[in-house]
């Protein structure tokens, strides 16, 4: 790679970077976040004469106006700021995220550089760091450093703790230096007192990156801060600023400031200026009493035991609403054994100081229960009420304080340190006997339904009933007014306690009346939906229960254990080759899906074989038992254009039967040959491009079954590539990914809606339902709704799994076929036509030397087309629709190392050219926006071992290129679980050496070796020498390309000449 | 009644007593004494003084003049650092109730668990003086019957600004410790607690053991935090460290809205019920919608 590209590369990426600043003074400023960046980093400048000056400034920081973009909108200040970076050599380091290469010489320490930064309030601090995507990247040129990301989190956690309500006001002196009396400011604090708050900020204050605690004001001489203490400054700050911000439109009538003191406290903490006015005496006096006030947070902590509410229904419901008939008792429990309860009854009958029970005592009994009533009777009338007993063993409650006490009494109990124990019918997460809707389905037709997707997403085959439910009792309309009339929020119902909420009794009431209007049919999918537990609420009224009978319950059975309990079909008879047992099941799973018309996404790793799994489900649907007589429709396999080269040779190898049509390059047919032509195949490979360009020669053909590979190219909803492949006529669909789509909303939705459109929702209810309540507010629900809705549509099986490891030899090789670009199709052509004139014409040593040269350039090609040119050219052309690959083996890899990284595996590139190496490090790291490790001839050796490990650390970069002959022998790396091949070697023995480098012994995982191959050309050809002749290998091959110099000349062209199906 | 007049500037003053390490009071300005028991105790005191005696027994206290403040029961003893070298010796006795008045105050607060729930939770209980009104005595003294002061200094009014001083303090610690009204009246805390329990024990069913003196545990030592300085880390400066992927913060309503709020209850200092906890909660509820309006997309206003 040439400097001008590296340069071109780099100056297309900053790196964002971020720290909170906490300002000592003023404290009404309290603080702001700081974002700065960097560039790239270019030559060292010349050592000027003079002396410099005291802090230089950063050389390849990002200027302030760079910054104000990626602010999206948030105003910044921008700020001279200083930082405390590791230096060499009279320079800052990079960040590793710049991917700098750097000078090996010389001692690391800390030095102070200056660079420019915006500031950001608070408040917009929140909401800068809230906006930021949860990936790596701003945009595909703006990375986000591990140090924004660091505070992505926290800001994160600040909105948890807002929205959960966290925060207490407090009043506190604002010690200004030089001021002559203490003055007072209002402000609202983080309450951490939630155990998982307190875990949450100790995860925080160990994980953040060291370079947040560099930055400061350039007149800032106060002592760094600890990451807990930054941390704390941040919350404190956007706390209070915050609130204040958030809460003030309620509050616009506060408008001059009260007399009192305390209500000039009120009236700061809602303003925008957080000073209390006043005499510093009455606000010293009040900041102790709201002091006071506060510290009734605080728990009794580690006492050996507490006091513990249990409430006790009545046998017989009260008769009014007015009737004491609960009983609320008072227990101690000990804190080591929670069912180790003294009745209060015992207590108050100990005389002494001490209380023995079931051989356990108990310090101080009665001062603590007393104590501990005290403190609940400020949180619940009732318990004060019972204190003018002398010896109080309960509070009798009426059935409306009972309701109250198990929805909001019984958790601020809980949090404030006491025991509470409510009745198991009310349940950790409320009631579960609660009044809601209960949907019986039941199929309106005697046998499943076939045909397809239409069949499933709107043939009505499913009728409703509607019930109305508490808890498990079906309720009639008279029983629901019986109840309704009683006014209570606790009903007994045949024997059993339920909640009955007056709300939810209007709506049940109304929902009945309107209940013809919502019982009707429904289409397969919709009842699928309701099944799969998608439905919470209907017309305002939970739904408790839904359930099914007959073929439909079977159904949603089998979809619900996905492959648990199927049954396992036979490999189809024409399969030429072994599937293995979990290959099996999962062609198996498709074929299930099929039969009642459901899309369905394969999502097993990279190097699994859903090749050869979704070939046999295509063999299996053409088989003689599966259509009665009828051919069936042609299957379309839309891929990217790297690999309809392997598409095309899978099929030939697993099933010579299938009749194959290649839709792809320029000599392609067109309109009714088109459609004539793939009528008359079994199985048409197109691309995702094509698919666009070709749309309406595509769309006039009744497909049997459409099939993505490597789905996720459809991850753009709005995207036409995307709408146009969503609109093909289809009877099946099936995606193809490796990647973890479920952990991905967007393209989740995307391939879910090609799969079984309208399945989901529409875009604008999904991203409302699931996307934003899962991504941004960590809503557990709604991503198990989601889980339950999507996991029978999905079939991940991962290479670590026990039962698929078993399966799996240690090193699993696989051959990937590549597809040339047609660029890389006219160069190589050229070469070939060229050589081959000059070849004819020479002979001897020359002739020799010839034929090398042409192997050489036509591996060139097939690698990389700016290899070949060496012109320094980019490794991506700009296209109508973004970069466009210009070598087809570089586009595989990408996709191939996308899915590798995204399990989190690690991978050694394999390459016989230094210059190809550099070319795939600037590509990858651009790319993949991390750094890639490169070894060739040239790195010094102490280099080396750093590479060596740092790639075995487990934390260091994911990528590591090799050259072969440097890095093919003696390295151990064995974090590496996935070897790629990027060019093919004549000798099979060098390629297994370098194999070996992760396959040996320490390595723990199976080892996925993947040798790429441009289908149709020389590379092919080798490939199959190879592989057809190892025994040979050694004797005719291993000495590598020189038995090739002495072909006759029309073997070398039938050698070298690109094959008709190479490319387009 | 003495006479209304301020006699005390006759007297030569060498030197106005500088502020001393005694006991400060808290308050720096206006009234001490916070809680409505130390008002009641402190208005036994005011009207037998002079308004320029109470300012500067105020400012004593707030001086640290008092140098020492000794509780038993039946009396307070004190030294207050006045103009002259030898801290005067103040003197301030109350009237203890009899054995028989005891029992009878003892019974009635017996009678209902929230008089000791209250004073264990650190409060006065609102009607406590009911429990002593059925012994016909009341817990805060008054002066005609059972309040009386003494002080070493010249000046020939009784009670003085040092023994305003004292009792000012004395006012502050009734604040933090309700118990030490009792103390003063003849019974600590420990004595009022034993006979309170056995009031309450109808039966002897365990055995009474002797006990340690009731512990209270120290809060924990909010320590100063240890970190490793950025020399320390140079080798992973910008690096994340392990443990966020697990990181989960819900972005959801609490269960109970306004939760601390209410768990705080209402503050002593609220004078209007909700006048100043009812703007609070609305602010909590506002903070909430807020965030979740921004966590889940301004956009859409719809929050759930």
């Amino acid at each position: 790679m040439t400097a001008r590209a590296d340069q071109a590369m780099i100056d297309a990426m900053p790196i964002l970077h971020g720290a909170w600043l906490p300002s000592t003074y003023p404290p009404s400023l309290g603080g702001a976040f700081a974002v700065w960046s960097e560039v790239a980093p270019g030559p060292p400048a010349k050592k000027r004469g003079g002396r410099p000056p005291k802090v230089s400034p950063h050389p390849f920081a990002g200027d302030v106006d760079a910054l104000e973009q990626v602010l999206r909108g948030v105003a910044g200040k921008a700020a001279p700021l200083l930082v405390d970076l590791p230096s060499r050599s009279g320079r800052p380091l990079a960040s590793p995220m710049l991917l700098a290469e750097e000078a090996d010489d010389g001692e690391i320490s800390l030095a102070t550089w200056q660079v420019s930064a915006c500031l950001l309030a608070p408040e917009d601090a929140l909401r800068w760091l809230a906006s930021l995507p949860e990936r790596d990247r701003l945009s595909p040129q703006i990375v986000l450093g591990d140090d924004i990301r660091f505070w992505q989190h926290a800001a994160c956690w600040q909105l948890s703790l807002l929205a959960r309500q966290r925060f207490v006001p407090t009043l506190l002196p604002s010690d200004a230096p030089g001021a002559p009396q203490t003055t007072w400011r209002a402000a609202w604090q983080p309450s951490l007192d939630d155990p998982a708050d307190r875990a949450r900020l100790e995860q925080l204050a160990a994980a953040m990156p060291p370079v947040c605690r560099a930055l400061r004001l350039p007149d800032d001489a106060s002592k760094p801060h600890g990451p807990a203490r930054l941390l704390t400054s941040f919350l404190h700050t956007v706390t209070d600023a915050c609130v204040r911000g958030w809460a003030a439109p309620s509050l616009a009538m506060i408008a001059r400031a009260p007399v009192r003191p305390e209500l000039r406290w009120r009236r700061a903490l809602l303003r925008a200026d957080p000073a209390v006015p006043g005499s510093a005496n009455d606000l010293a006096l009040l900041a102790g009493q709201v002091n006071e006030w506060l510290a009734q947070l605080r728990s009794d902590g580690d006492a050996a035991f507490r006091l513990c509410f249990r409430l006790e229904p009545p046998e017989e419901p009260a008769v009014d609403r007015d009737e004491r008939a609960w009983q609320l008792r008072y227990l101690l429990q000990a804190a080591d054994d929670l069912s180790l309860l003294v009745p209060a009854e015992l207590v108050w009958r100990a005389r002494g100081q001490k209380l023995r029970y079931l051989d356990r005592r108990f310090d101080q009994p009665q001062e603590r229960m007393l104590a501990g009533l005290g403190k609940a009777s400020r949180l619940f009338a009732p318990i004060e009420e019972s204190l003018h007993a002398a010896r109080p063993e309960a509070a009798v409650l009426t059935t409306d304080e009972a309701y109250t006490f198990l929805r909001e009494t019984a958790l601020l109990l809980e949090e404030s340190g006491f025991g509470v124990l409510a009745p198991q019918w009310w349940g950790r997460r409320g009631a579960s006997n609660r009044l809601g809707a209960r949907l019986t389905l039941q199929a309106t037709q005697q046998k499943p339904p076939s045909g397809g997707v239409g069949g499933m997403s709107f043939a009505r085959i499913v009728s409703v009933d509607w019930s109305l439910a508490l808890g498990d009792e079906t309720l009639t309309l008279k029983e629901l007014e019986r109840l309704a009339r009683l006014k209570q929020p606790l009903v007994r119902i045949r024997g059993r306690w339920a909640v009955l909420d007056p709300e939810q009794v209007e709506s049940a009431i109304k929902f009945w009346e309107t209940r013809q209007a919502t019982a009707g049919e429904l289409s397969l999918q919709e009842a699928l939906r309701m099944l799969l537990g998608a439905q919470e609420q209907l017309a305002g009224l939970d739904v408790v229960g839904v359930s099914a009978d007959g073929w439909l319950a079977r159904l949603v059975d089998e979809l619900q254990t996905a492959g648990g309990q199927m049954a396992v079909l036979p490999q189809p008879a024409a399969f030429s080759g072994q599937l293995r047992p979990y290959q099996q099941r999962g062609f198996s799973w498709l074929a299930f899906l099929r039969r009642w018309g459901l899309g369905a996404c394969l999502a097993d790793d990279m190097g699994l074989g859903k090749t050869a799994e979704t070939i046999a489900y295509l063999l299996e649907a053409r088989s003689p038992g599966a259509s009665a007589g009828a051919r069936p429709n042609p299957a379309l396999v839309i891929c990217p254009t790297s690999v309809v080269g392997n598409w095309q040779r899978e099929i030939q190898r697993f099933a010579p039967s299938l009749r194959v049509m290649v839709h792809h390059g320029g000599d392609r047919r067109r309109g009714e040959e088109f459609a004539e032509a793939a009528r008359g195949h079994d199985v048409v490979i197109s691309t995702y491009a094509l698919a666009r360009r070709d749309a309406d020669m595509m769309l006039t053909i009744d497909w049997g079954d459409v099939i993505l590979d490597e789905a996720q190219n459809i991850k753009n909803p709005g995207a036409k590539q995307t709408q146009t492949i969503r609109k093909l006529p289809a009877e099946y669909r099936i995606a193809l990914t490796g990647t973890p789509v479920e952990n991905r909303l967007n393209e989740l939705w995307s391939i879910m809606h090609f799969l079984n459109p309208g399945y989901l929702g529409s875009q604008r209810d999904f991203q409302r339902q699931f996307a934003r309540p899962i991504e941004k507010a960590g809503d557990e629900d709604a991503a198990r709704r989601l889980r339950s809705l999507t996991q029978p549509f999905i079939l991940r099986r991962l290479k670590t799994d026990p039962t698929i490891i078993q399966d799996l030899p240690d090193k699993l090789e696989m051959t990937t076929y590549c597809t040339l670009t047609a660029e890389q199709a006219t160069l190589y052509q050229a070469v070939v036509k060229d050589s081959l004139q000059q070849v004819e014409v020479s002979e001897g040593i020359g002739r020799r030397g010839l034929v090398l040269a042409t192997l050489l350039k036509l591996k060139q090609v097939c690698n990389h087309p700016a290899q070949f040119l060496a012109d320094g050219s980019p490794a991506l052309l700009a296209g109508p629709d973004g970069p466009e690959h210009r070598s087809g083996k570089l586009a595989r890899l990408n996709e191939m190392l996308e899915e590798a990284l995204a399990e989190g595996d690690r991978a050694l590139i394999f390459t016989q050219f230094a210059e190809m190496g550099g070319l795939l490090k600037g590509q990858l790291q651009e790319a993949f926006g991390q750094e890639v490790l490169f070894l060739h001839g040239g790195t010094p050796l102490a280099r080396r071992d750093e590479m060596v490990a740092r790639f075995q650390s487990g934390r260091g970069p994911a990528l590591f290129i090799l050259s072969l002959k440097a890095g093919g022998t003696g390295l151990n790396l064995t974090a590496a679980n996935h070897v790629f091949h990027f060019d093919r070697w004549w000798n099979p023995a060098v390629e297994n050496q370098a194999t070996d480098r992760a396959f040996r012994i320490g390595q723990a995982r199976n080892v996925h070796v993947h040798k790429l191959v441009c289908a149709g050309t020389l590379e092919e050809t080798i490939d199959d020498l190879i592989e057809r002749k190892k025994a040979l290998a050694d004797a005719v091959v291993g000495a590598g390309e020189g038995w090739l110099t002495e072909l006759s000349t029309d073997d070398l062209r039938q050698l070298l000449t690109l094959r008709q199906d190479a490319a387009g | 009644m003495p006479r209304r007049h301020d006699y005390d500037d006759w007297y030569p003053r060498p030197s106005k007593p500088r502020a001393a390490d005694g006991i400060k009071a808290r308050s720096k300005r206006g009234k001490i004494g916070e809680s409505w028991w130390a008002d009641k105790w402190i208005a036994a005191l005011e009207p037998l003084l002079d308004s320029g005696r109470l300012s500067r027994g105020r400012s004593y206290a707030r001086k640290g003049l008092v140098l020492d403040l000794d509780i038993g029961p039946g009396v307070v003893m004190s030294r207050v650092q006045g103009s002259r070298a030898r801290p005067y010796k103040v003197k301030i006795a109350v009237k203890t109730l009899t054995a028989a008045e005891w029992s009878k105050v003892i019974d009635a607060l017996a009678g209902e668990a929230i008089f000791a729930a209250r004073l264990l939770a650190g409060e006065m209980p609102p009607d406590v003086e009911t429990a002593f009104w059925a012994a016909h005595v009341s817990l805060f003294p008054t002066r005609s019957d059972d309040l009386h002061t003494d002080c070493s200094c010249p000046d020939y009014a009784n009670p003085c600004k040092h023994v305003a001083a004292v009792y000012y303090l004395l006012g502050e610690r009734f604040d933090q410790d309700p118990f030490l009204i009792f103390h003063l009246r003849g019974k600590d805390k420990d004595q009022l607690l034993a006979e309170l329990r056995q009031r309450r024990a109808a039966e002897d069913l365990a055995l009474a053991e002797d006990s340690p003196a009731y512990e209270v545990a120290a809060a924990p030592e909010s320590s100063a935090e240890s970190f490793e300085p950025l020399e320390a880390v140079l080798h992973r400066f910008w690096d994340l460290g392990d443990g966020l992927d697990a990181f989960s913060a819900p972005v959801v309503r609490p269960a109970v809205e306004a939760g601390l709020l209410k768990r705080l209850g209402k503050p002593h200092f609220e004078r209007k019920p909700g006048e100043i906890t009812d703007p609070l909660a609305a602010a909590y509820r506002a903070v909430s919608d807020a965030a979740l309006r921004l966590a889940l997309g301004e956009d859409d206003t719809q929050v759930t």
